[in-house]
């Protein structure tokens, strides 16, 4: 026999190197393609930001950014706001102000209080405190307290202050830099009053009947979903 | 001493014996079994160098090579992307791949296989060679075996493949050598085995050099993808590891993300994680607390996230217990979320009165808000530098790379 070794097994070298060389080198080429022409790896991922609501059409943004400089909410601005203020900012009347919190009716808990009365009891406390875990993405808690027509005007106005200074001492008990997300609308009687709709929503005293009257002795409290 | 040489009686010169056959068919299979974990490896070498253009590609996962590609999670995908598929990290970008070695040697047993089975007379210096020469491969799966199950505690099917390529080649090549005449009459082998020891060096080294020489370079390598706008930290929600490292760093993580758990185990195996300063940010992708999704990408997450803020000392121990049992609470909780609540409250009696309470609930929305101030991607895990915020494609393969050049550059180096 006659064969000889070495020209076959060079052969086979070349031949057996060649392959995964010839291989690597086409692969690495197409990687080098995909990498010059692959696109921003974050540019179609979302960034982080605070609720925006379907509900937050640009005029209820601008109602609510009114509302919320004048309440306190927006930096630099006071805390707390007269019902002639919110009237003035909110450049619309009492109706149409109660029917911006329509989307938020799932939100919304509405805090009530006996007649001429400011404390809050268990239910009003499970109330607040239910409303306030149920944050999410919103920026601003809005308390927007009212007085039942009876007595005087002056002293309801008080009344409906006391009111909503007293779901925010009881969310803020625990830490004071809470206040910063709180804003506070006390109307007193004299502005946008609750209709008895209003008792079909979530209220402390669900199983109590409701009435105008009573429904109006209350604080409205809610998160707002807009990034205003 | 018996001659393996006998006299032609017609020409009176020196011929060879007859071929004793029993060995050369156990040649050819050494051969088969070489191209079978030339295959796998060539698979393997292909998926990794894929990933080298920094984006996402599915990965083959099969016993039959070439097929299972697969874009999910897999035992291929986590044994690929750990800091064990390949060399030299830190130099070049996702390293240079164990599988291309392993392509480079199985090329190399095939013709060594095939150029013994061509020779005139199988003898034992030839197959000897060849059987030692095999036991490389097995002694390299041997090894990798134990650091897939032991450390990265997943299998993969392609490497499986190449493992039983291992074990019969150097079956095959024993057979083989068992069938071979004895070297009988011969000077010593060393010489020889020298020369094909080299070639096989040559083989690997060529393949080597012919990587890292078209290696494809990006534009925008070592660089950072984005800073923290607002690093501070007013409502303590950033949860701290050890801070006795050196470099300032935070991972913003889900608990009962794959990724996540992926990527601290990446890093914790590359050993660069000892150089920082680590804090925690809890990001849990679960729409139960994060109003930025729609639905929940991992389930109980939030859970898990709160029970980690009620006691930040022992925030560490939750997360570790969430990572090992990872999959069952995403079941769990795609069920009951309460269900993976009494969980945690069950191995972790300390958060009971804390876990689900406003207080905690408020905690973690504060985190949430964290990642707000500073825009971050809606996406885990992420990695801040300092305040440099590591690119998604660099945190899986070209960690290493990318994050020894932020530490350098964190450090003034």
């Amino acid at each position: 026999m006659n064969a000889n070794p070495k020209i076959p097994a060079f052969v086979i070298l070349i031949a057996c190197i060649a392959v995964p060389a010839l291989l690597v080198i086409m692969w690495m080429g197409d990687a080098q393609k995909e990498l010059l022409a692959a696109p921003d790896s974050t540019s179609d991922v979302a960034v982080a930001s605070m609720s925006d609501d379907e509900y937050c059409s640009p005029e209820l943004k601008r109602v609510l950014r009114r509302v919320a400089g004048a309440c306190g909410l927006l930096a630099g601005a006071g805390r707390g706001c007269q019902p002639s203020d919110a009237k003035t900012v909110a450049q619309m009347n009492g109706e149409d102000f109660n029917a911006l919190f329509g989307p938020m009716k799932k939100r919304t808990h509405i805090i009530q209080f006996d007649a001429d009365e400011t404390e809050l009891d268990d239910g009003a406390r499970a109330a607040a405190e239910a409303a306030w875990g149920d944050q999410g993405g919103a920026s601003f808690f809005f308390v927007v307290s009212r007085a039942s027509p009876d007595g005087q005007r002056k002293h309801n106005l008080e009344l409906s202050k006391s009111r909503a200074e007293a779901v925010m001492n009881y969310i803020t008990s625990r830490d004071k830099e809470l206040q910063k997300q709180i804003g506070l609308l006390y109307l007193g009687e004299d502005y946008a009053q609750l209709s008895e709709e209003f008792c079909e929503w979530n209220r402390s005293r669900s199983s109590d009947e409701c009435n105008q009257k009573e429904i109006n002795r209350s604080a409205f409290v809610a998160w707002i979903d807009c990034a205003i | 001493m018996a001659s393996n040489f006998e006299l032609d009686d017609d020409t009176g010169e020196h011929t060879l014996p007859p071929l004793r056959p029993q060995g050369r068919p156990w040649l050819w299979a050494t051969a088969a079994a070489g191209l079978g974990g030339a295959l796998f490896a060539g698979v393997s070498t292909h998926d990794f160098i894929t990933h080298l253009d920094r984006q996402s590609h599915s990965i083959h996962c099969s016993l039959v090579p070439g097929a299972g590609a697969s874009l999910g999670e897999s035992g291929c995908r986590t044994v690929l992307m750990s800091p064990y598929s390949s060399l030299f990290r830190t130099e070049l970008w996702g390293g240079l791949p164990i599988s291309l070695l392993a392509f480079a040697v199985f090329a190399y047993l095939v013709y060594r296989a095939l150029a013994t089975s061509l020779q005139p007379r199988l003898i034992k210096r030839d197959t000897g060679y060849l059987w030692l020469a095999t036991a490389l491969p097995l002694l390299m799966s041997v090894l990798y075996g134990i650091i897939s199950t032991q450390t990265i505690g997943a299998l993969c099917e392609v490497c499986l493949g190449i493992y039983i390529s291992s074990g019969l080649g150097f079956l095959f090549a024993a057979m083989a050598h068992r069938g071979a005449e004895p070297t009988t009459g011969m000077s010593s082998p060393w010489p020889l085995w020298g020369r094909w020891f080299a070639e096989g060096v040559g083989c690997v080294a060529l393949l080597a050099i012919i990587y890292v020489t078209f290696s494809p370079e990006n534009p925008n390598d070592k660089k950072s993808c984005g800073v923290l706008a607002k690093a501070e930290d007013p409502s303590k929600i950033l949860l701290a590891s050890k801070h006795d490292r050196g470099t300032s760093a935070i991972m913003v993580l889900d608990p009962l993300c794959p990724a996540c758990r992926g990527f601290d185990r990446r890093l914790e195996a590359s050993g660069l994680g000892e150089q920082l300063d680590m804090d925690y940010m809890l990001f849990p992708l679960d729409a139960k607390c994060n109003w930025m999704l729609s639905e929940s990408l991992h389930p109980g997450a939030c859970a898990v996230s709160e029970a980690m803020l009620c006691a930040p000392d022992r925030a560490e121990q939750v997360l570790s217990w969430a990572f090992a049992n990872q999959e069952d609470l995403l079941q769990i909780a795609r069920e009951s979320e309460a269900k993976v609540r009494r969980q945690i409250t069950k191995k972790f009696p300390h958060v009971k009165g804390c876990l689900g309470s406003n207080k905690v609930k408020s905690k973690l929305r504060n985190s949430l808000r964290w990642g707000v101030a500073n825009a971050l991607p809606v996406l885990t895990p992420q990695l801040f530098v300092g305040d440099k915020r590591i690119c998604d494609e660099d945190t899986d393969l070209g960690l290493e790379f990318t994050l020894t050049a932020m530490l350098k550059e964190a450090k003034g180096l």
